[in-house]
């Protein structure tokens, strides 16, 4: 049973990152690899709110989100409003240097000294099914279901949100209603960099420290439940997240060989292909 | 938006120039659209008319040369503050939105009228609704799941809807079945009474010359004729388009009235 | 292969003392790991730049071929060649275990998989011990044979020029061939791809095992360069990302600005390495930069500069155009035809479902051979639909179809079209991002005699195809009138070009049955003039069969033999077209009340 609970604590924060990684591919077909790295970076904004101004865990928190929001809409300003008509391959390697300069940032200011943070909450946590989630898991349930939540009613239920949705159906003739592609490409970016900081602040508790590249596996696990739930669905993406959550806290749980080193890496690998060879149409697309 | 002053041109282009690359497709176009009249743009294949219409809407860019909307330049507008300035786009191919509902379809197109005035909007809604009581009936299915002809009616809502002062309408009879284009045909006609502004292209001559009351002819990205379309003959039409045997019979033909005249055996070549 | 192989061993010992000492060992150095990433980023090219095909863990399958040509020369003490040799097989062979599941499928699944391969390799295999010392890594001596090594970094600079132009002539041939044509469709429209008889998934596994392939070669030479390799040898993610880089930066697509960056990348290792700090994180603003300035790569911007400026070519002689003429059919394939009026095609109660809906619902019907058969009905009756399941892009939920009394709902899309069955799509069937002339080369793909095989390495056969091939298409665009617009790709056409066109591509191979849905759309008038008069000719001069979908009523009653009419997804009515036409079921469904004329 802890597998399972603890594999849906870090798969629902896995979906955030998948959802941010789905947001922008329905947006703008691209495949955005800075997905993680933004959130890692910021996070650092967090650190010296709350370690050097003393603030509250929470302000730290909106500082991390609204610092990632910022580093989207520069980068959707200067680099993506640039490519609209680019190959989709050469707006990925934009994003991947995006991902490069977080990284370097990383290392030029914080390598070389560990940067530990305190969870948000310190204390607290209730059973279930036998299992002990902590204060901070439950916070991260819960964040997790409220953001996944507004984001939808926010793409349904509003004008924008549905130019948003127009615009990933057929972003010409949405704009050829009106709907302002620039401030739609704008809001992707804003929202996947505000997905990116969230998760990282989600999922730093189980970590523990701050370090450059210190969340590679959230992209992994985002990248992969993104993929999983067929890269076009927000929903799917979701519901990726728990199944690469899930399958990944099992591997770990019940999967050790001491003679391959990282071996929850390669069961991974093979479970991917397994469900590639044994459910081509993905877990959750259909193939048409 | 617009003052008071009395314009007859809805809208007026000056030596456009565009084209892809290295390839020019329109060579210095002068044009001039009456208000409330239907213009139609006619020509062969290649001849750059769907070019000409997306340079008008500014997904592509004009080289050289004004466009005026009105009284207003709009050059160098991007495509959606073009549509906020009051034109509307039925697009080729229909291009519905086909994962969202008929309804929010025609949200989006009203995207800008909502953001000038909200209160309007559902009034005229139920306008459209009165219109085709067919989207009534199906306002919360997905748009890709309605027939082609519905699909059609959605398009022409969803640009009437924004209350436009200019309609470009690209290829509308295309790929529809002959009873759904006398459907469309007639729907146009409907809306040409409200003495909306329209700009069309479209390939069916008998349709466009149904619907247009003035005509251009386009060759090689020029313009080599315009003018009322009644004084555009048959010899004249056959010359620059081509039209000839196959499409020579009477009007109905091609717009869906074939069957009456059936039997029509006698028309096959031996 | 034997010749080569001599030449391996034959050029160290003639050549180890005769070497000019041009330049200080560690320079040749330096240029020997240079020409080994110029030969992964050619891999890398080849993969992501013709086939868009996106590997995040190129750097593991470096790492591989390295490992394997260690095992080869340190542990089983086999000549260098051997270790060449099996590092290129077990990278092909890894390449294709780990790209089969995920290329069987559309969309990016290969990046995912390969992620998680390089991963693997980094973490799991490169730090183990069971295929090397683990940290202590493999060593890579340059054995020749037995106890003889050469170690002069200028010998082996030779060897590498010279793999890099078996590479070179390799990709050449990929390009020029039709497996470049069908990476490139495939990289824009798998369903276009497979529409022309492209089977997807093994070209996409080819494209990847090929480009394995090259990558394992490049990673054992990258090893023998430099002597050794072990867990922090530049086989990691991050290096995956810096050969994306290189080929993007450099021109997706571009063989030579690949080898050149990677060239330039390598030959200064300092220019990556010693980037620290505040470099590094300019050199990510440069490339976030370059990208965005300069999508098309430096190649690009090269050819760009190239172009003339677009004038404003006066052409404008007061002439009407010519009409484009369709192309006269040409008897292509050589399948031994059935006699006139023998069913070529029998559709027997087939039925397909989407869902809740019932798109086709037991439809009925035969195309006997030579003739035009037409298939009208309003708008969402299933008749595209219809096609999708004769042509096999949809499957069928029950029923049989048979072509040439064969039963073929069993089979793919591609091996159909391999059959004789052609389409054309309401949505145009191009690749649009190819020429005119790359589209008529590609509708000739089933008609090539050569394998794979012979064309990566050009033999007579794969050169004479082509040439017919180039010969004809060269025929259908003079018939078009299209000579000028023959280099420039199908996107820049208007709607009804494209459709003129996909249309010719069918007429240069007149396949056994050639389906067109609604061909006339979007075509002037004469244009359809034209169009039905080369229905006939396909029919009266070829013997060929034709099934039509088709709003343009009197192309219909001029052109077909017989009429079946589709509504709801069932049959409601057939016969020859006077009939139909006066049919009053058909007039209801279909043609509507007459216009007020």
């Amino acid at each position: 049973m802890q597998p399972i609970v603890l594999g849906v604590i870090a798969g629902s924060i896995y979906a955030l990152i998948a959802l941010g990684i789905t947001l922008v591919y329905k947006a703008s077909r691209v495949l955005n690899f800075a997905q993680a790295e933004v959130g890692t970076l910021t996070l650092y904004a967090t650190w010296w709110v709350t370690q050097r101004q003393h603030q509250s865990w929470w302000v730290g928190a909106i500082a991390s989100i609204a610092a990632a929001i910022a580093i989207g809409l520069v980068f959707e300003r200067l680099v993506i409003r640039r490519m609209l008509t680019a190959p989709r391959v050469t707006v990925a390697v934009a994003t991947i240097g995006l991902f490069s300069l977080m990284i370097a940032v990383e290392l030029a200011l914080f390598a070389g000294t560990i940067y530990i943070l305190p969870p948000p909450i310190s204390h607290g946590g209730v059973s279930i099914a036998g299992v002990y989630v902590n204060a901070n898991q439950w916070l991260a349930l819960g964040v997790v279901a409220v953001v996944a939540a507004a984001l939808a009613a926010f793409l349904r239920y509003t004008d924008f949100g549905l130019a948003v949705l127009a615009s990933a159906d057929d972003p010409v003739a949405a704009q050829l209603m009106g709907a302002p592609r620039g401030r739609i490409s704008a809001f992707t970016w804003a929202t996947a960099g505000a997905l990116s900081a969230i998760a990282v602040l989600l999922i730093e508790p189980t970590v523990g420290v701050l370090a450059p590249g210190a969340f590679n596996g959230l992209f992994l696990g985002g990248l992969t439940a993104a993929l999983v739930g067929g890269l076009s669905s927000l929903p799917g993406a979701f519901v990726g997240g728990l199944v690469v959550g899930i399958a990944e806290a099992e591997v770990k749980a019940h999967l050790v060989i001491q003679s391959i080193p990282s071996f929850q890496v390669t069961a991974m690998l093979i479970i991917v292909l397994l469900v590639l060879l044994l459910r081509p149409q993905g877990l959750l697309g259909s193939r048409s | 938006m617009t003052t008071g002053v009395e314009t007859t041109t809805a809208l007026r282009l000056r030596g456009v120039r565009a084209g892809f690359g290295a390839m020019t497709v329109i060579h210095g176009v002068d044009l001039d659209v009456p208000q409330g009249a239907v213009t139609g743009i006619f020509g062969l294949n290649g001849a750059g008319k769907s070019v000409l219409l997306k340079v008008i809407a500014g997904v592509v860019p004009t080289w050289s040369g004004t466009i005026h909307l009105g009284d207003d330049d709009i050059t160098k507008l991007l495509p959606e503050k073009r549509v906020a300035q009051g034109m509307a786009h039925v697009p080729q191919g229909r291009q519905v939105f086909p994962s969202l509902s008929v309804e929010q379809n025609l949200r989006v197109g009203a995207y800008t009228l909502r953001r000038r005035d909200k209160s309007s909007y559902d009034d005229r809604l139920a306008q459209v609704y009165d219109t085709f009581p067919r989207l009534r009936e199906r306002r919360g299915q997905a748009a890709g799941t309605l027939s082609g002809g519905e699909q059609a009616m959605l398009a022409v809502s969803r640009a009437l809807i924004n209350d436009p002062k200019i309609v470009l309408i690209d290829e509308p009879s295309a790929g529809l079945a002959p009873s759904v284009v006398e459907d469309l045909l007639e729907v146009l006609l409907q809306v040409r009474t409200l003495g909306l502004t329209m700009l069309l292209v479209e390939q069916n001559i008998r349709f466009g010359l149904r619907l247009a009351d003035s005509g251009c002819l386009l060759q090689k990205g020029r313009i080599v004729y315009s003018g009322d379309t009644k004084e555009l003959d048959q010899d004249r039409l056959a010359t620059y388009l081509g039209v000839g045997r196959l499409l020579s019979g009477d009007l109905t033909v091609g717009l869906g009235g074939g069957a009456k005249k059936a039997p029509r055996r006698s028309r096959r070549p031996v | 292969m034997l010749t080569a192989a001599a030449l391996f061993i034959a050029l160290p010992l003639a050549t180890e003392h005769a070497m000019p000492k041009l330049l200080e060992q560690h320079h040749y150095l330096n240029l020997d790991v240079g020409i080994a990433i110029a030969i992964a980023a050619v891999s890398l090219n080849l993969l992501l730049g013709y086939a868009g095909q996106i590997s995040l863990g190129h750097a593991a399958l470096l790492a591989a071929g390295a490992f394997a040509s260690g095992i080869v020369t340190s542990r089983w003490h086999g000549s260098m060649v051997l270790g060449l040799l099996f590092a290129v097989v077990t990278t092909a062979a890894l390449s294709l275990i780990v790209g089969l599941p995920a290329l069987r499928l559309r969309g990016l699944y290969l990046a995912i998989v390969t992620l998680e391969f390089g991963l693997v390799m980094q973490y799991s295999v490169l730090r183990s011990t069971v295929f090397s010392g683990g940290s202590a890594g493999i060593a890579l001596p340059r054995r020749v044979w037995g106890n003889r090594f050469f170690t002069d970094n200028a010998v082996y600079l030779v060897i590498s020029l010279l793999l890099l132009l078996v590479v070179w002539f390799l990709d050449v041939n990929v390009v020029r061939t039709r497996i470049g044509r069908a990476f490139r469709t495939i990289r824009e429209n798998e369903s276009v791809a497979q529409a022309f008889g492209i089977p997807v998934t093994r070209y996409k596994l080819l494209a990847f095992v090929l480009s394995g392939a090259m990558a394992g070669l490049a990673g054992a030479m990258y090893g023998h360069a430099i002597g050794f390799v072990n867990n922090e040898s530049p086989f990691n993610f991050n290096q995956s990302l810096q050969l994306i880089i290189i080929v993007v930066v450099a021109g997706l697509g571009h063989r030579l600005a690949a080898i050149l960056a990677g060239l330039v990348y390598w030959v200064f290792p300092s220019f990556i390495s010693g980037l620290h700090q505040w470099a590094y994180i300019i050199g990510a603003l440069a490339l976030m930069d370059v990208v965005s300035r300069h999508p098309e790569g430096l190649a690009g911007v090269w050819e760009r500069r190239r172009r003339p400026k677009p004038a404003d070519d006066d052409d404008d002689d007061g002439e009407l155009p010519a009409l484009p003429q369709l192309p006269a059919p040409v008897r292509a394939v050589q399948a031994e035809s059935l006699p006139p009026g023998s069913p070529l095609l029998e559709v027997d109660g087939v039925s397909v479902r989407f869902g809740g809906l019932q798109a086709v619902d037991g439809v009925q019907l035969t195309v006997p051979t030579g003739t035009i058969v037409g298939l009208i009905g309003p708008n969402g009756a299933g008749k595209s639909t219809l096609f999708n399941a004769i042509s096999g892009l949809v499957r069928t939920e029950s029923g049989r179809i048979r072509f040439r009394g064969r039963e073929i709902q069993g089979l793919r899309c591609d091996q159909r079209a391999r059959l004789g069955i052609a389409r054309s799509f309401q949505q145009v069937g191009l690749a649009k991002d190819l020429s005119i002339r790359d589209n008529f080369l590609l509708a000739q793909h089933q008609l090539a005699g050569y394998s794979d095989g012979e064309a990566l390495l050009m033999l007579p056969r794969a050169s004479r195809d082509e040439e017919t091939f180039r010969t004809r298409a060269d025929k259908a665009i003079a018939a078009l009138g299209f000579d000028e617009l023959a280099n420039m790709p199908v996107r820049n056409l208007s709607g009804g070009q494209q459709r003129i066109v996909e249309i010719a591509c069918l007429l240069v191979t007149a396949p056994d049955l050639v389906m067109l849905d609604e061909p006339s759309a979007g075509m002037a008038p004469a244009a359809a003039e034209n169009l039905a008069a080369r229905l006939r000719d396909l029919r009266d001069v070829l013997g060929r069969t034709v099934l039509l979908i088709e709003h343009n009523v009197p192309l219909v009653l001029d052109t077909c033999d017989y009429v079946y009419v589709l509504d709801a997804g069932r049959l409601i009515a057939e016969g020859e077209p006077h009939e139909i036409a006066s049919n009053p079921q058909v007039i209801d469904a279909y043609f509507g009340a007459a216009v007020p004329a």
